[in-house]
């Protein structure tokens, strides 16, 4: 039995290779099987096998078609000798070695070199091998045996046996049945050669003879060269296809990825224009949030942002609506913004942005920058209308595809191959379509396009190309090439040469390295300056990032009037008011602003702040409730005075008027009650005005990122195959229990139990515990801890001859074994 | 080095900074000139803006966008936005897409490199009328009569179309410059080059420039009859000495064609107003652009044209149109159709570069602060709104103040101007000046202008009728009392009264007088802010320091 040999064949495998087959497929060990024969059926299942399947590229997912295609186990000549005919002209000899060691790495290939075989369950994961139909045996499962047997008396007269056995046999060698039919049906059956093997004819069931059979058609069907699959379909056995395919499995086949076509940039200019970007997209982002803190958008019923409410975004942030449906997602994925607020929810910045907008400008991009990579939603759907023809919103639940950060990743991997190249859209989807033969469609080529406009957008790329800030991005996040293709280095010097300054490139070379992306970009990055250019028709241009203390001086005292590298403030009556109401006295602003400026002050500066600190609080407004007036002020004098009238909180305005804080009415009460005789008067209003301050959302972002497929961590593989390798020593052997040895176990710390417990998974020793079982009852375990995770230790019992899981506040103490 | 030292600094906004004092600035100007219509120039940061427009403009003097990118990455001290240069190569794509030409058998048509492009534009409602037979894939019937309104929608479309249909020769007539003791200056002759190496278009030049001079070398280029439009009858008739003085035309061959006059010659100047004069609501005087064959058309100040010139200048496509201004900027907005009906932008200099040159005077603007009596001020709250800036706009404080003003430039030719007639009158008596309004008879002005000219009177006091288009070249000192609303517009011809060269070679002087703390101050504010953005030296004064040191 197959399966059984697979088994053998894992369990043969060396702890190394168990630990790279877990690495590669982390679904086989979620949650970590028994034993290995549970892990070789599970790899044997129909949706494992298709997850391997979909991360082979187009030449390792030839080869296990082309095994697929074998009726059983193949020596590796063969497949070396049907692989190199199926080679494009002029392709070199692949390694076909590299793809078969890839293949049992991956436990889908088996068995020794001459009798390679795929694992149990492959052969029908692929239902149409390299786009051929399916084996004579199984094409005419369906027709009467009484149909095949006159089929086969018809084409083979005189052999024995079923009529099925008779017709795959004739049908193996179909070289002379095919000269017995017209040259159309010939031509028919051309068409169907290179797949897909499933052709459409009207009728197809319909009964015919080889001595009765008109059409090229019903020639075909006579002969089994074509069997009928359903009313209207018929389909090309596989047979037949492989003969028509002149004994090939594939044609054009390509060993290697197909070279990216495409534009060459100045890795420099490249870098420069992203940086560009990068710094333009935080700051988008950044302006997102400032206007949302004030006017935020309300959250519809369904979740999301509204229609109109993403147009104001569109125009506010002045880009165009794709790029800030990719600003209003990332801030949200980041966690920036988030539901809050209100009965019906706003859309609000979280207490997250606070902390995010005082980082430096790179770092804050390399957050938003990972999380773009890793999240899965696509802004790019926004606008677009889902299966029930509702447009799909911002922020809504519907955007979210699983494939989106995978997608991602995978066209950047590309971008990353071709340092200082600006690959075409469709050289992109070609290379992606070889890496990835079996993920593909639509939504995949949507989303590669997505992708590559975002990664422009953010600042990944510029120019097309994946710039220096980008690269270092992926490394820093466990994905891409890495150096040890030398891309990354290759960049570094190129850029270095090009420019001739060594010291900063060089560093620039050493942070892509070591993955910090932070440090690629800042030095792109406009420095903050700490003046500004002061000028006549009274605007201000700061010429890079302003230094926070001068920025605040700024957004004080002037409106921002451009945004961009520089920053054009103006001054006005109204801003100059501003920073006046704010406390500064003109004087001091004028030596700020002086102070600040590279040019002389202005007159027309300093005659406009004079003018408004002349009007500034001239006239002074309060608030109180009521008032006293009299024309003589010696009686105001004596109310003052007076010490009952201190609850009334009186305010001396002028000679004959009092304001108080009290109402009118308990005023008046009052000073009746001193001995005096006020009258009323008639109403006067007062307003208040207060400013608004900016509102944050109480709960924290609810995002979600999928971490990139970049395989299991070492240690959780290492102790995922302990663990496998523990259980299935136990399954084999079915060990008699052992028992404990005599005596207590020392009483220890837990914490020192918790050390004492890794070090033994760390070493793979075995250990002896003392544990309270669920009864309360004192036990003395002899276990082989495989892994410890959320309070449990997962280990084999050998006093129990099991895998169990110990609470560890229930493990009493831990002593070694010797 | 990671950011390059450049003088641009490119916002996102699409506007450029560039620092004016920076080793590279001057060659930067010129790179980015073409493609960035200067907005600002105050003194140490000038500020461009890309609009549309006017990439179509560098487009239309063969620019491509390769160029402007080079040029934007190349100075750009920062790095600059991708979006940003994607938007101008998509932008300056648009131009030329669709073109209009002449075919041999079908008159004109539009025809399309990009047949997306002419689907889309069939499908507006607004252009199918103006279209006939479809010819093919790629081109369309235009009617005749409708080239410059199909010009006008396919601008709003965002698809402007390059018109190569070409132009008629018109009537010959012989005319060449006179350039008996004086000479072309170099602009001007680059100026009416370029005019006529592009067909048609625009040529800025700043007030006090010589764009009279640029019409005139333009006329002697055609060699054909040619319709001149112009401002008023003052105007008229100075365009009228100025062609006899500076070219071969005589007296006889130049006819006026005004609300007095009705004369068509070879050269005939008319007016914007008889042009728009209606009677019972149809134009009486629009068979003057039949009249003859004319083989170029001047729009003087074309920053004024109105409306009516417009829908009528739709109908002329197949002739030769110049217009000349100061100011690419109209205060209506119809900027689009100064490109799509008279033409691209074909010649443009700053003003503070010709005044660095000498062609024209440097001007001193110096804003006079008059603080109001308290009577005068209680008077001014109580005020209409409406009357308001009428009210301190002509406060006797400030007439005051003017009076000390013309008292201290005593000797030098001064000009007051104001809004409101019975200030001026006011002040004319006051001073002992003539006053030029409205109402003075045109015999009248041109023989005080003659005599301002003659230096027979040193003060002359006009209102908004003399905005334009006088020539008053010695005028070294303007006081302006009052204006429209801080107009930016009048503040640019008003100071183009005194920019003129003058014959000692100095400078100019212009005069604000404000009342402090009014809308009139306010309305200052607007000036003040164009004449620094023009970059020109603005002082605030305290009338005080006038009043005292008479």
């Amino acid at each position: 039995m197959a399966s059984m040999e697979f088994t053998e064949w894992i369990r043969a495998r060396s702890d190394e290779q168990l630990r790279a087959l877990v690495s590669a497929r982390p679904e086989l060990i979620t949650p970590v099987p028994a034993h290995l024969e549970g892990l070789a059926a599970r790899a044997g299942s129909p949706s494992a096998i298709g997850r391997a399947l979909d991360r082979l590229d187009r030449f390792t997912l030839a080869v296990v078609e082309t095994l697929a295609v074998q009726d059983g186990p193949a020596p590796r000549e063969t497949l070396a000798d049907l692989v190199a005919r199926a080679l494009a002209a002029g392709e070199p000899e692949p390694a076909l070695g590299a793809a078969l060691d890839r293949l049992r790495d991956l436990a889908l290939v088996y068995g020794p070199d001459d009798a390679l075989d795929l694992a149990p369950g492959v052969r029908k994961a692929l239902d149409d091998p390299a786009g051929l139909g399916p084996p004579v045996a199984e094409v005419f499962r369906h027709h009467p045996p009484e149909q095949l047997d006159e089929m086969a008396d018809d084409i083979a007269p005189g052999t024995t046996g079923t009529g099925k056995e008779r017709l795959a046999a004739a049908l193996a060698e179909p070289a002379k049945l095919l000269e017995e039919v017209s040259g159309e049906a010939r031509a028919a059956l051309d068409q169907l050669a290179w797949g897909p093997a499933t052709g459409r004819v009207p009728n197809a069931r319909r009964e015919v003879r080889v001595g009765s059979a008109r059409s090229p058609i019903e020639q075909l069907l006579a002969r089994g060269l074509l069997a009928a699959t359903g009313e209207e379909s018929v389909t090309l056995p596989r047979e037949v296809g492989l003969h028509l395919r002149g004994g090939r499995v594939h044609r054009d086949l390509l060993a290697a990825p197909p070279a990216l076509e495409g534009t060459a940039r100045e890795q420099e200019l490249a870098d420069r224009t992203a940086a560009g970007q990068a710094f333009a997209f935080v700051r988008v982002v950044e302006e997102l949030c400032e206007r949302w803190s004030f006017e935020p958008p309300g959250v519809l019923r369904t979740g999301g942002l509204g229609v109109r409410d993403m147009k104001r975004v569109t125009t506010e942030l002045d880009v165009p609506e794709w790029a800030a449906a990719l600003a209003v997602e990332v801030a949200h994925a980041a966690g920036l913004v988030a539901q809050g607020g209100g009965v019906d929810g706003e859309w609000l910045p979280t207490t997250g942005y606070d902390l995010w907008r005082v980082r430096s400008t790179a770092d804050r991009w390399v957050t938003l920058a990972l999380t773009w990579l890793h999240m899965d939603r696509v802004p790019g759907l926004v606008g677009e209308r889902d299966e029930r023809d509702r447009p799909l919103n911002a922020l809504h639940p519907d955007l979210r595809r699983t494939a989106a950060p995978v997608v991602r990743t995978a066209a950047l991997g590309v971008l990353a191959s071709a340092p200082g190249l600006a690959p075409s859209r469709a050289s992109v989807l070609d290379r992606m379509a070889w890496e990835q033969p079996r993920r593909r469609g639509p939504l995949r080529e949507q989303l590669v396009e997505f992708a590559l406009r975002e990664a422009e957008q953010v600042g990944v790329t510029g120019l097309g190309v994946l710039s220096g800030h980008g690269r270092a991005l992926m490394m820093g996040a466990g994905i891409g090439p890495g150096p040890a293709e030398g891309a990354g280095t290759a960049t570094g010097s190129r850029a270095g040469k090009a420019s001739g300054a060594k010291g900063t490139k060089g560093a620039a070379a050493k942070a892509a390295a070591a993955g910090d992306p932070a440090a690629v970009l800042a030095p792109l990055l406009p420095e903050p300056v700490d003046h500004v250019l002061l000028q006549a028709d009274l605007t201000a241009v700061a010429p890079g990032p302003l230094t926070s203390e001068l920025n605040r001086w700024m957004t004080l005292a002037a409106d921002v009037e451009s945004k961009g590298g520089a920053t054009v403030y103006r001054f006005s009556d109204a801003s100059v008011r501003r920073a006046l109401d704010a406390g500064q006295g003109a004087d001091e602003l004028l030596a700020a602003l002086e102070h600040h400026s590279a040019t002389p002050m202005p007159q027309a500066l300093s005659y406009l702040v004079a003018d408004v600190a002349r009007r500034h609080g001239r006239i002074r407004v309060g608030s109180a409730s009521a008032y006293v007036r009299c024309d003589d002020p010696a009686l105001l004098d004596q109310i003052i005075a007076d010490r009952r009238s201190a609850s009334l909180r009186l305010r001396r305005l002028a000679p004959t008027v009092i304001a108080s804080r009290t109402s009118r009415a308990a005023l008046i009460d009052s000073l009746r009650a001193m001995g005096y005789a006020p009258v009323a008067e008639s109403l006067d209003g007062d307003v208040i005005v207060s400013r608004l301050d900016g509102r944050r959302s109480e709960g924290p972002a609810q995002t979600r990122s999928v971490p990139a497929s970049n395989g299991l961590d070492a240690e959780v593989a290492a102790a995922a195959v302990r663990a496998l390798r523990a259980g299935d020593a136990a399954h084999l052997t079915r060990r008699e229990p052992v028992a404990a040895p005599g005596g207590t176990i020392p009483r220890g710390p837990a914490t020192s139990t918790i050390t004492a417990l890794q070090d033994a998974i760390k070493q793979g020793e075995r250990v002896w515990i003392g544990y309270l079982d669920s009864q309360g009852n004192a036990t003395s375990r002899i276990l082989e801890p495989a892994r410890m995770e959320g309070g449990y230790l997962t280990a084999y019992d050998e006093t129990r001859a099991a895998v169990h899981r110990f609470a560890l506040h229930r493990i009493t103490g831990v002593a070694g074994l010797s | 080095m990671s950011v390059n030292d450049g003088p641009l600094i490119v916002q996102s906004d699409k506007t450029l900074l560039l620092e004016v004092d920076h080793d590279k600035a001057d060659e930067c100007r010129k790179a980015i000139a073409p493609f960035a219509e200067l907005e600002r120039a105050p003194e140490h940061v000038h500020t461009y803006r890309v609009t549309p427009l006017a990439l179509w403009n560098a487009r239309a003097a063969g620019h491509d966008a390769e160029q402007v990118v080079d040029a934007l990455i190349s100075h750009s001290r920062y790095p600059v936005p991708h979006a940003l240069l994607v938007d101008v190569a998509e932008t300056m794509a648009r131009y030329g897409r669709l073109r209009l030409e002449k075919d041999p058998v079908h008159g004109l048509i539009l025809t399309s490199s990009d047949r997306a492009v002419l689907e889309e534009v069939l499908r507006s409602k607004k252009i199918q009328p103006m279209l006939g037979e479809r010819l093919g894939a790629d081109s369309v019937v235009v009617h005749p009569s409708d080239r410059g309104n199909v010009k006008q929608a396919l601008l709003k479309l965002g698809w402007p179309a390059e018109d190569l249909a070409g132009y008629v020769d018109g009537e010959h007539h012989p005319i060449d410059l006179a350039q008996d003791g004086w000479n072309l200056r170099p602009y001007q002759q680059e100026a009416a080059d370029a005019f006529w190496h592009g067909g048609s278009g625009v040529v800025v030049l700043p007030c006090g420039a010589g764009k009279t001079i640029v019409g005139a070398a333009a006329m002697a280029h055609a060699r054909a009859t040619t319709l001149i439009l112009v401002t008023n009858t003052v105007s008229a008739h100075q365009w009228k000495q100025e062609l006899i003085k500076r070219t071969s035309l005589t007296e006889d061959e130049i006819g006026e064609y005004s609300g007095s006059k009705k004369e068509i010659r070879p050269v005939t100047i008319a007016t914007y107003q008889v042009m728009t004069t209606r009677r019972k609501g149809v134009y009486s005087h629009l068979e003057l652009f039949d009249a003859r064959d004319w083989g170029l058309i001047v729009y003087d100040e074309v920053h004024l044209l109105p409306a009516p010139i417009f829908r009528m200048t739709a109908d002329l496509q197949a002739r030769r149109r110049i217009g000349l201004t100061a100011t690419l900027v109209r205060e209506d907005g119809r900027e689009g159709d100064v490109f799509s009906l008279i033409g691209p932008k074909r010649y443009d200099a700053p003003w503070k570069e010709m005044e660095n040159q000498g062609w024209i005077a440097p001007a001193d603007c110096v804003e006079v602060r008059v603080t109001l009596t308290d009577e005068e001020r209680l008077a001014y709250a109580m005020a209409e709104s409406e009357e308001r800036y009428r009210f301190c706009a002509t406060t006797p404080s400030k007439t005051r103040v003017t009076e000390a003003l013309v008292h201290r430039h005593l000797g030098d030719q001064v000009l007051v101007i104001g809004q409101y007639i019975d200030q001026l009158d006011e002040l004319g008596e006051h001073l002992n000046a003539p006053v030029i309004k409205g109402e003075t008879r045109i015999k009248e002005r041109e023989r005080l202008y003659q005599a301002f000219r003659d230096k027979e009177i040193q003060v002359l006091v006009v209102s908004k009728v003399a905005n334009f288009s006088i020539d008053l070249p010695e005028a070294a000192v303007a006081i302006q009392v009052s204006g429209t609303f801080g107009s930016r517009q009048e503040e640019a011809q008003r100071l183009g009264r005194v920019l003129r060269p003058k014959a000692d070679g100095g400078g100019a002087r212009f005069y604000t007088v404000v009342s402090r703390d009014t809308v009139d101050q306010e309305f200052a504010a607007h000036r003040q802010r164009f004449l620094a953005e023009q970059g020109y030296a603005y002082q605030i004064i305290d009338a005080d320091d006038v009043l005292g040191g008479v």
